[in-house]
Order: C-alpha cells, then structure tokens, then sequence
C-alpha cells in the first residue's frame, strides 16, 4: 500500500508536470492581460501588454492581441488631434476583439472602407452602459478631440444599473489567489475548456447546501423585476439617469445595436432625442455566410466585416 | 454516480482506503461495507430504486436457498419459476411495459379498433436493472442446475448483487465467479491495483476521448439525416460503431479495473470486436457477458446445437432476439438482433462460427494479411450497417435512413456541429484503431510495454489526448445505461 501510494503521489506530480510543459509548449491556453483601476476609476487593461487569446480545446481560435498605453487592444496609440476625423467605439468584448487578431478589428476595417480616418475601439469584455459613459464622462478632454462616438448596446445586459461603480467581481479575478492560480497553465486551460465546472459546481452545490441546513430561515435577497414590462421601464429609466450623471455631448454620439433584440420604447426614445441608431442587425441577419464563430458567440471575419461596413457608411454619411 | 463524474473522484479513493485499512479483514464488516457503498453509489442517481435491488436480493437469496433444501425436481422447479418470474416481471414492468401495450394498441388500431389508449404509465427505467436481474437470475439457474452451492450469508449475497463497479452497466457476473472472491478474504496486491488504475486510466480515455467526443456529431448527423448526403450519413453510422464501442467497453475497463482496486477479477467484457474476421467472432469479442449469459441460460437449456441443425437454427433466432430485444424496448432492437442472426447462421451452417474462439487476428505477425483485412473491413462494415437499426427511434427511420444511404450522394463535406475541425477526429480514430491493434492479444494490459519510460510516455500521451478532446457540452452519461 505505501509503494502504491508513494508511486501515486509521484506518477501524478510527473504528470502535472508533463502536462503543464505540454499546454504550454502547444500554447493551448489563454493569455490574459491584466486589469486595473486608474487614477480616474476606470477599470480597463494595464497598457503595453501583448499576449494570445485562445478559445475552445485544441485551440479553435487563436488571436493575438495587444494592449495599447491606453490600456486597450488595438494596434493604434489613442491619440486624438483635432485636425484628423477620429471615431471611437465603445463597447464590450465585442468591441474588444479578443476573439480576432488585432490587426484584423472593426475600427481597422472601418479605416480600410474610409480614407484619412482613424478609429479608435474602447472595448472591455464585461462593460455595461455605465462602464461606457463613465469612461467617456472621466476621459473627458480625451474624448472632446474625437469627432464622433458610436456606442455598442445591448438593451438587456447593459441596462442593469444606474451608476458607475468599479465592479470588484471583475477585478477580484485579478487579486493574488487568481494570479497564483493563472501561474498554472494547466489550470488556466482546464477553466477555459470547462473541465473544472464539475468541480466547481460540486463546490457551489456543497456550499449552498452547507448554508440552507446552517441557517434554514434565512431571509431570500430581493430579487429584480422579472416581468418585461417593468424591467424594461426600469432599464429606459436607468439609462436617462446615467445620461443625467454622466453627461455627453449628444449631437456627437449614436448607438450601435440590434433593433430586433431591444424593446420599441427604448427605439422611440432615442428618436425624440435625436440619438442616431445603427442597426447591425439586419445586415448580419441578412447574410448568406454564418456571422459569428462556432464555438463562440462573438462576431466571425464575415460578421465583423458587416459591422464594420455599416459603421463605415454611417460615418460617410455623417462625416 | 457516474465512473466519469466530480462525485466518483472523491468517492472512489475514500472507499479505496476505508476498505483496504478498516474493512478488508473481518468477513461480514466487508460484505456490509460493499453492500453500503454499493447502495451509495446507486442512490446517488435515485435512491427510491434500491428498493428494487434488495427485493431482487432477497428473493434470490430465498430462492437460492429453497432449491437447495428442495430434493424433488418439481418443487426444485417451483421455486426456480419463482426467481424467473420475480426477476423477469420487474424487467417486464419496468422496460417493456408500455412497449407490448402500445404494440398491443398497434396491433389493434391495424385491424380496425378506434379505441383510445389508456394503459400506459409514465415508468421510469431503473438504471442498470438488465443488469443485476439477469445476474440475479443467473444465480438462481446455476443453484438449480446444481453448479452452484448457495450461500448462506445474505450480506455476502447483498455485496455480489450490488458490487458497485458492476452493478449498473455489467459485466454481467456469474456467482461462481464473482461471489466466490467477495467471500474470500482480500489480501492487498499491488501489481493487481496497478492494473486496476491502468485500465481505469484507458477505459476513461475511450469514454472521454473516443465516445464523447464522437458523440455531438454522431446526434447531430442522426437527428439531421434528411438533411445530409449519403456520405455523411456512412460517416455517421461508422462513428456511431466507433461511439458506441468507446463508452461501453470503457465503462467495462473501468470497472474491471475499479473491482481490481478492491481485489476482485470481474470477467472480461470486450476483446477488440473491431478485430473479428466474422459475426460469429465478433459475439466473442463483444459484451461477452451478456453473449455467455445468453449461451449458458437460453441456448443450451434450449437444447443448443445437439439437437439436429433445425434446433440449433431456431435456438440462434430465439437468442439474437431475445438479447436484441434485452437492449432496449423498441421493435428496433428485435429487428437489430434479427439482422444478426441472419448474419450468424450462414457462418455456423458452414461450421466457421468458432473457428476464431482462440486466436487473434495476424496471430504471429505484425500485420494482417489482405484475406484477414476483407475480413476485419466486412466484419466491421456488416456489424456498422445493424447499428443504423440499433441507433434510429425507429424502424421507419432506420429505413429512412438506410434509403438516403442509397442515393450515392457525396457532394458535401462535413462540419462539426460546432465548428470544430473534422481532420481531428480522422486521425485520433485511426490512431486509436492502429493503437488497438498493437494491443490486441491482451484486452486486460492496454500498456503492453516493456520499457517503463515506454509506459509512462503512453500515459501521459493518454492524459494530454483527454486534455484536448474534452468537450463541456457533451452529455457524460453511459449509453448502456439505458439499457
């Protein structure tokens, strides 16, 4: 018995090791830049960072990216001028393009439609309205020398709140415990393959069950309206609110989103406010070839290129 | 619990270490042990049907007793129908319930009835019950047959029932083999444990790897045939063989090697069927548990082939239908079995149905020769085409299915339901075939090497294999299972 468990305690250390070697010699996992909260409390990338983002098993996607001294990924220094046209996209993940070679974004294929532009992606994977506003709101000089903001939106995710606050969940994932455990290839592969869920579900299982026979009376947090209606009424009112705390220039903004996927009275209220809408949705709908990867609900080359085409004409048009 | 789940991981090394430090030595603590964890183990997907297992045990055991104490061959008889019936109405009620009234109803509705029907309930199956019935069963045969003594301990009898490495998916264990180990006292072996974890290691790579990575694109060409070409549709069928051999011979290395674990040898379950020159070598090398039952049980009590060649025949029919209609309750499975059967007795008429029983195919070379290759490529091909039956919801499907087949169409090529590449795949299943047929001769050692550093390569190149062909997505149950 103790050989088997001496030789067991041994074959497993080799093999974590072996394998730990093997994923990154294949670069199977993800590089993940880090984050940070600056001196104006927007949490974006630390600058001048260069890495590769993989997606799924056996690398399905592999993009390279790089972080700008702005702290986002693009190949461009943000550096607004006011005698050159400048466009900035502010968004999320979709924006960000982790999912796609630096090199090959939105904001490049924008600048390949136009001539003597410059496009500049403020993408953060996780960023709501509030997170967009507040960054336009603190950065504030930066963005007066830029000609024109578009807005990437999502009416249902991005709506949730009416007020910046840094969001110390998404930060936590940059704390010690976190950055020990990225140290570990390995273990950074199995989380992005999904192979650590059972684990961690096991975990959240345990743990909820530990709770409710430990404190079988306690009281259930309040839970946010769940009827459309209502969600929607708080999410239109969440959105005056945020443009009343965090004013913008209005004349100078528009908003890229799914008409099909956000609620008509949200349509009709950027109207009355004279808020241009590009809607990205009927041209990716429309097309022939699949819009968006695989494994991954992030926009394709094909899919990025439609974006980036309407972008293209809707700056044409306003330019 | 699931061989491939969080909860077995924990499961499997506490119960390891409880046995062999607290539970091993005294004889009825063991068998208590066994029986607990097994209880565990199997009311951890729904406790409400251990219910099932100890009435089957305590019938059994009865019974076995009875016939024991019994000297006339009626009341010997008596209490044998008394197993049978007990054992084969569970199965009955709980599998094939609703499938004979709803053909009932069938039937009926054919010949003019308008009635509505009523009958059916909503059943859930029990997992494993073809499983620990017939072993049940077979205990009772075996004691009545006189091949058996029975025992007289009934937690001894409790922990063969429901020895947990088996109890679910097979191998279908005989007492003879399986209760004569558990009564005898254990005494640690490590080499014994070593080939436990070897085989648990390979068995989880065929499960992990081979099945479940096959297994979305083998439901998405299956669930979309009218949507594909001929070719997709071969595709799909020689992936569904390669799928379906994947997780049930995985399951068994498994537990062959989880019972090696605790020091018991259960019987082997495959012997590489996609190595078999004919049908009839393939049913020796395929579920070989069930193949032996059915020949002990129901072909030789029926007189197996001694009888003259119109017996035999018909005991061949009896048996491939019967076991077809054993895997699932659905016309389906008895057309499955029936195709087999009509593949089986030209091979036995011509006296070649056990002429492969002791060897391997290229038994003293490294290569087969181009006569054994048709051989293994027919074989295989012929056992594939069965499998269209096995795998459709349906017999009209199955044809369905087996007519745009025969549109030759091959004008596009697939893609994985998820975007993955399909060169991938290719190569891991003819990895996977050449590395078989290297390891052909000896199903229980999957790393036949000499050289430790050989091995321990083989093994880590096992591990990274599962590292990348995991899939989040894929549901992780056993196909047997259902069954």
């Amino acid at each position: 018995m103790k050989i088997l468990l001496k030789k067991t305690i041994l074959y497993s250390i080799c093999f974590l090791v072996i394998l730990e070697i093997l994923v990154r010699i294949f670069h199977l996992h993800k590089d993940t830049p880090k984050r940070y909260v600056d001196t104006f409390e927007v949490e974006k990338w630390l600058p001048n960072q260069t890495g590769f983002a993989v997606t799924g098993n056996r690398r399905q996607n592999f993009s390279e990216y790089r972080i700008n001294q702005f702290g986002f990924n693009s190949y461009h220094e943000f550096d607004p001028k006011p005698d050159r046209y400048e466009v900035a996209l502010v968004g999320d993940s979709f924006i960000e393009g982790f999912h796609q070679p630096y090199r090959k974004s939105i904001g490049t294929m924008v600048e390949e439609e136009l001539d003597s532009i410059q496009v500049y992606e403020y993408g953060y994977a996780g960023y709501d309205f509030a997170d967009q506003l507040h960054l336009v709101h603190a950065y504030d000089s930066h963005f007066r020398d830029i000609d024109y903001i578009i807005f990437g939106l999502k009416f249902k995710n991005d709506l949730t709140r009416d007020q910046y606050e840094v969001q110390i969940d998404r930060l936590r994932l940059d704390s010690p415990p976190y950055s020990w455990l990225k140290q570990s290839k390995l273990l950074v592969y199995l989380q992005s393959i999904g192979a650590l869920d059972p684990f961690k579900n096991s975990v959240a299982q345990l743990s909820s069950f530990t709770v409710s026979f430990l404190q079988p009376s306690a009281e259930k947090p309040a839970l946010a309206p769940t009827d459309t209606i209502s969600k929607h009424a708080l999410y239109l009112k969440n959105f005056r609110t945020l443009l009343k705390k965090y004013p913008v220039n209005l004349s100078k903004i528009a908003f890229m989103l799914d008409t099909k996927e956000t609620p008509n009275e949200f349509l009709i209220y950027l109207k009355t406010q004279n808020i241009p809408i590009l809607n990205i949705g009927e041209p990716l709908s429309e097309s022939k070839m699949p819009t968006t990867l695989v494994y991954d609900k992030h926009w394709n080359y094909t899919g990025r290129k439609i974006v980036a085409k309407t972008i293209a004409s809707y700056i044409n048009r306003i330019k | 619990m699931l061989f491939n789940s969080v909860a077995f991981a924990f499961f499997l090394p506490v119960v390891f270490f409880s046995f062999w430090f607290f539970f091993a030595k005294k004889k009825n603590t063991r068998y208590a042990f066994i029986t607990t964890v097994s209880y565990l183990f199997y009311g951890w997907w729904d406790w409400r049907f251990l219910g099932l297992i100890v009435a089957s045990t305590i019938v059994d055991y009865y019974v076995g007793l009875r016939l024991e104490e019994a000297t006339k061959t009626d009341t010997r008889k008596k209490w044998l129908w008394v197993s049978i019936v007990f054992n084969l109405s569970l199965l009955g009620f709980f599998k094939y319930f609703n499938f004979f009234i709803d053909s009932g109803w069938q039937l009926l509705h054919s010949v003019g009835y308008t009635g509505q029907n009523a009958w059916t309930f909503s059943i859930l199956l029990p997992v494993g019950i073809s499983f620990y019935t017939f072993q049940t069963l077979s205990y009772s045969l075996d004691i009545y047959y006189k091949r058996l003594q029975p025992t007289r301990n009934i937690l001894a009898f409790a922990a063969f029932v429901a020895f947990f490495p088996q109890l679910v998916a097979g191998p279908i264990e005989r007492a003879s083999n399986l209760l004569g180990q558990i009564i005898k006292t254990p005494k640690f072996s490590y080499p014994q444990c070593v080939q436990g974890l070897k085989l648990i290691l390979w068995g989880l790579f065929k499960k992990l790897v081979i099945a479940d990575a096959i297994a979305p694109i083998v439901d998405d060409i299956f669930n979309n045939y009218t949507s594909y070409p001929s070719g997709t549709l071969i595709l799909g069928i020689c992936l569904f063989s390669f799928q379906i051999y994947g997780d049930f011979s995985g399951y068994s290395d498994i537990a062959i090697g989880t019972a090696k674990l605790f020091g018991i040898e259960l019987l082997s379950n495959f012997k590489f069927p996609n190595f078999a020159r004919n049908v009839a070598e393939y049913w020796q090398r395929w579920h070989i548990s069930l193949s032996t039952w059915f020949r002990h049980y129901l072909y030789i009590p029926l007189g197996g082939s001694k009888r003259g060649q119109l017996i035999a025949i018909r005991n061949i029919c009896i048996v491939f239908l019967v076991s077809g209609l054993w895997h699932g309750a659905n016309w389906t499975f008895v057309v499955w079995g029936a195709f087999h059967a009509l593949l089986y007795i030209p091979i036995f008429l011509m006296g070649r149905n056990r002429i492969y029983m002791n060897t391997v195919v290229a038994e003293r070379s490294w290569l087969p020769t181009p006569t054994e290759v048709l051989q293994l490529v027919s074989t295989f091909l012929l056992v594939t085409f069965s499998r269209i039956f096995f795998r459709s919801p349906s017999i009209s499907e199955a044809f369905a299915y087996i007519n745009r087949i025969g549109q030759f169409s091959f004008d596009s090529q697939y893609q994985h339901p998820y975007g993955y590449r399909m060169i991938d795949y290719y190569i891991l299943l003819v990895l996977f075939v050449l590395y078989e047929f290297r390891i052909r001769r000896n199903e229980r050692n999957p790393f036949p090497f000499r050289s430790k550093y050989v091995r321990f390569v083989a093994y880590t190149l096992v591990l990274f294999a599962i590292l990348l062909f995991y899939d989040d997505a894929v549901d992780r149950s056993f196909i047997y299972f259902q069954f």
